[in-house]
């Protein structure tokens, strides 16, 4: 595989076009032939399960060969980026192109022919693409229309046979689709019909509702319309005829190619004036921000070499492995300690970490300096804002994913791929950096920095009430219910884009009220003596005494954790104040963690019945 | 039945197969290209007899017509071989016309019998299925073939075939059924054992698409395999390792880790899996994966690390490398991966193993089973 490195020098990378759900995309120049094309890099080392789906994506795409849909070139390995290049589309999306306004009826003429086009390929191919939306209309320059991103794209191998995967964009979703009931290449039908109404009205049918609960919307309600006096009667019969609930009767590509509204459709390039129109939108606006330019990242050039740390009969020295962010956590932790003594150890322990590995011997033990658990990694808020899965795909569990973080533009929905939010990145840093090393706990909240308790709040909203509303949706079968929650969800994220801060003082008094009633804390409480003080802010209305006890007495604000009774009691005082430590909702009793290691265990002694 | 869909095979239809057969030879001579055109529509044409189109259903009689014409010409072999010299288009139709040729049961066959044509070359042409492996020395048929290969796959005669193809010994190609010997042992130089190439030095498409087909034929039919494994143990593990797992490519690394630790964890590999943890040097490699700079490799290596530490009955070997590391892994694990703060198996395992290692004895001791002696190891 030495050469597939040598591919991506073949092309001159240029500035950013855009980031979507898994990757970014670049300009970029073929070396070789001056051509100008499109590369996606995808981070492998973000997603866990993905490689074998994004080959999925890329097998789909390499076999479509249409004027109508993007062209497929290329794609390798670049350490643990993949690079899929592509056709290169200057004009832009139709999402883009919308900005300036709506478009007329005769430019959607055409795109709608050239579409179906595009779709009746895909089609006669076995292929379903299951993401048709303006953002996924690509436009040459010259006023091509290309189907794009098939990202969730499916290919059947029997041109009978159906599909019943949630995935697509809810908006745009036949409702078929939402249902699970099973459906073929007549979803991306109803699709194109929905785009052809968010390419007239600026907006797809029920935008002003929430992406989730549009979900429940699609399958009850009647097919949308278009409606007003402006459009023809032809454009209205032709949404008419897409958006049919019953797939069985919704027209197919080729049938719809013989529609009155698409067989008068003008010629392409009637499409560069909506280019040009883009053009001078911009013009006339201030240029929004300097393009970002394509940097190479240290760790996709070439894997840092760290000498290794385990002893067998060779000699190396070693180190602790993970050590990119050592910085950024001793930052953290320098902070929310409470005494001197405390990050001064983990500190000393990396020293020593570094000093001490020296080479051994294969027989001779290793000498002892090595205190365990002197040094405890705060994982940085950074790594926990990213999701991380279990090894079960949590596709099922939380079909909702994606949504609330959208809000009302939906993005769509991919199985086993979660976008994190980096925004709430930034103000950490830049909170972290601004905050006194002295800083007192005593202090109420709201004097110190308001916006830590705004990055709580999102915190709280990321980590706990989104994917707990998800599971408990997922898990809620009656309607009524469903939708009563999804409300619910709705008003909640609602109050996180307003008021994080709120936001995060109402778990917090939540969790408190729930502390304070013995027989509730009982039952939810994480371990024993689940913190009195649990949360890093004391609030004002605790009594101070309470508070110095927990300054000075770490076994009090110790929680959670199994290990936490292996941990010298400094690391449990950090551990304590990480931000959010308390309310993640990720502690499990020790109960639970013993049921399921006696889970674990039987299934060992099962594969070892000796034991 | 036949006077229910009431056409008779057109004659075009019979003839399909000879036709195409003519102009595939002719491939290579003067006239390849205007061959190639009407090799194009000749396969063209045959694909629409056998799928239909959405709006005609195809006929049984002309999909039989077109199967057993298929089989006497010895289409199918000679479409394998050429499928990477076929154009852009011929390929997808040859990757539909093998899948519905090989799924095809006349209507009169009992729908769990093995299909007319599979049968035919599993029993008769093997090389059918060779050829199709082979298909991964060209980017061009590498995803035809390995699609054609993956549904092939679900008979475990077909999955024995690719396994125990050994050129070698008693003359060319690879024999029927019939002539398996799963005790014997493999010289390394059948079809499977190109696999290892494939993958760790094809192109990202190539690479990818044999690692499906690979990790399908290792996970599919379990006791065949694990009799594989067992009699195969040093061959395969040698190349597993030193080519799969110690690959420069990160998705050939991380996902042969994930498959190592799959086959290991499967039941039915009960065997093989103590005979792997039982070496040393098996867990050397995998520690060192813990301590790999990207996160889903440490990960990876985590998920095979875990079944050296909790086997019970570890070998002196396993056990002396554990223990002169026993303080850096204790140190190293309760800091491994922490921001998988939510994947709480995870969380559970890795306390698990820090309580495994924690309470080894100070000094090896003699284990009180020794691994199940595999197949036909001599020991």
């Amino acid at each position: 595989m030495a050469s597939e490195g040598a591919m991506a020098n073949q092309y001159s990378v240029l500035e950013e076009l855009g980031s979507g759900s898994f990757g970014t995309v670049y300009k970029a120049i073929d070396r070789a032939t001056g051509e100008v094309v499109a590369i996606k890099h995808i981070d492998l080392e973000s997603s866990e399960d993905d490689i074998l789906e994004i080959q999925q994506e890329i097998s789909v795409l390499s076999t479509c060969a249409s004027p109508f849909v993007t062209q497929y070139k290329a794609s390798f390995l670049r350490g643990h980026k993949l690079w899929i290049v592509m056709e290169y589309l200057g004009g832009g999306s139709c999402l883009d192109l919308l900005k300036p306004g709506v478009f007329n009826e005769a430019h959607i003429a055409i795109i709608c022919r050239e579409l179906l086009l595009g779709l009746e390929y895909l089609h006669q191919e076995g292929k379903i693409h299951r993401d048709v939306k303006a953002a996924n209309v690509l436009l040459s320059s010259t006023g091509k229309v290309k189907l794009a991103d098939f990202g969730v794209a499916a290919q059947l191998t029997n041109i009978k046979s159906q599909r019943n995967t949630f995935v697509g964009t809810p908006f745009w979703m036949a409702p078929e689709v939402i249902q699970q009931e099973g459906y073929d290449y007549k979803a991306d039908i109803w699709s194109l019909g929905i785009t052809a109404m968010e390419l007239a009205n600026g907006e797809p049918p029920n935008a002003a509702i929430h992406p989730m609960k549009v979900l429940f919307h699609i399958p009850k309600q009647p097919a949308p319309r278009l409606e007003g006096s402006k459009f023809s009667k032809d454009f209205k019969d032709f949404i008419a005829q897409c958006l049919i609930k019953d797939s069985d009767r919704r027209a197919s590509a080729k049938e719809l190619l013989k529609h009155r509204f698409v067989r008068s459709a003008g010629k392409v390039e009637a499409l560069q004036e909506l280019i040009e129109r883009k053009q001078e939108w911009e013009g006339g606006r201030t240029r929004p921000s300097h393009p970002r330019f394509y940097e190479e990242t240290l760790d996709t050039l070439s894997p840092k070499t760290e000498p290794d740390g385990w002893v067998f009969d060779t000699v190396k020295a070693a180190t602790i492995a993970p050590r990119k962010s050592t910085t950024k956590r001793r930052k953290l932790s320098v902070i929310h300690a409470n005494g001197q003594d405390v990050h001064a150890g983990p500190e000393e322990a990396m020293k020593r970490l570094d000093l001490k590995d020296s080479p051994l011997e294969y027989s001779s033990s290793p000498p002892l300096t090595v205190k365990k658990s002197t040094m405890r990694k705060q994982p940085s808020i950074m790594e926990l804002a990213s999701p991380t899965k279990t090894r079960q795909p949590s596709v099922q569990k939380k079909p909702l994913q994606p949504d609330l973080t959208f809000g009302n533009t939906g993005s769509t929905v991919r199985l086993f791929r979660r976008v994190s939010d980096n925004s709430t990145l930034a103000q950490v840093d830049s909170d972290v950096s601004s905050t006194s090393i002295t800083r007192d706990e005593n202090r109420p909240p709201m004097s110190e920095t308001v916006s830590k308790e705004a990055v709580l709040g999102r915190r709280v909203f990321n980590k706990v009430v989104d994917p707990a509303f998800q599971e408990i949706h997922a898990q809620t079968g009656n309607q009524a219910k469903r939708e009563a929650l999804s409300r619910l969800a709705d008003a909640w994220s609602a109050l996180d884009a307003i008021d994080p801060e709120g936001e995060y003082q109402l778990i917090k008094a939540m969790i408190e009220k729930v502390q304070g009633d013995s027989k509730l804390s009982a039952l939810l409480s994480p371990a024993k003596a689940s913190s009195r003080d649990g949360t890093p802010q004391a609030s004002p209305q605790k009594s101070p005494t309470k508070l110095v006890l927990a300054q000075n007495n770490p076994h009090l604000k110790s929680h959670r954790r199994r290990q936490s009774s292996m941990l010298p009691e400094a690391e449990k005082e950090r551990l304590s104040n990480l931000p959010g430590q308390a309310v993640t909702g990720m502690e499990h009793t020790k109960q639970l963690a013993d049921v399921l290691y006696g889970r674990w265990a039987d299934g060992l002694r099962n594969r070892w019945p000796a034991v | 039945m036949s006077f229910l869909f009431g056409r008779r095979p057109r004659a075009s239809t019979v003839d399909l197969p000879k036709q195409a057969k003519e102009l595939m030879v002719k491939l290579d001579g003067p006239v390849g290209t205007t061959k190639a055109e009407e090799l194009a529509k000749t396969l063209s044409q045959m694909k629409l007899v056998l799928q239909g189109t959405q709006e005609i259903e195809s006929s049984p009689e002309q999909v039989y017509a077109l199967v057993t014409g298929l089989i006497q010409e010895d289409l199918l072999y000679l479409l394998a071989v050429n499928l990477w010299r076929l154009p852009f288009e011929s390929r997808k139709d040859a990757q539909v016309i093998f899948s519905y040729v090989l799924r095809f049961r006349p209507h009169t066959a009992s729908p769990k019998s093995e299909p007319l044509a599979l049968s035919y070359v599993i029993n008769n042409r093997p090389e059918v299925l060779v050829e199709l492996c082979n298909g991964y020395d060209h980017k061009e048929s590498a995803t035809p073939a390995g699609t054609v290969l993956r549904e092939v796959l679900k008979s475990d005669t077909a999955a024995a075939i690719l396994l125990y193809d050994d050129p070698s010994d008693a003359g060319p190609g690879p024999k029927g059924i019939s002539g398996i010997n799963p005790e014997l042992k493999q010289s390394g130089n059948g079809v499977f054992w190109k696999f290892f190439k494939w993958i760790d030095q094809g192109s990202f498409e190539v690479s990818a698409d044999a690692f499906t087909t690979f990790r399908e034929l290792l996970t599919r039919h379990k006791q065949l395999v694990a009799q594989y494994l067992s009699t195969n143990f040093d061959l395969f593990f040698d190349k597993y390792n030193n080519i799969l797992v110690k690959s420069e490519s990160y998705v050939t690394k991380r996902q042969s880790i994930k498959l190592l630790g799959e086959i290991l964890l499967d039941r039915a590999n009960y065997t093989v899996m103590t005979a792997y943890v039982d070496r040393g040097e098996h867990l050397k490699i995998c520690m060192n994966l813990l301590r790999d700079e990207r996160k889903m490799v440490q990960y990876e290596g985590f998920h095979v690390f875990k079944v050296f530490v909790a086997n019970p009955h570890k070998s002196i070997a396993v056990q002396k490398i554990l223990l002169i590391n026993r303080e850096r892994l204790l140190t190293f694990l309760k800091h491994f991966l922490e921001d998988r703060t939510e994947d709480e198996q995870f969380i559970d395992e890795r306390e698990f193993l820090i309580k495994q290692i924690k309470n080894m004895p100070p000094a090896p001791v003699e284990p009180t089973q020794k691994p199940a002696l595999l197949g036909s190891q001599s020991r």
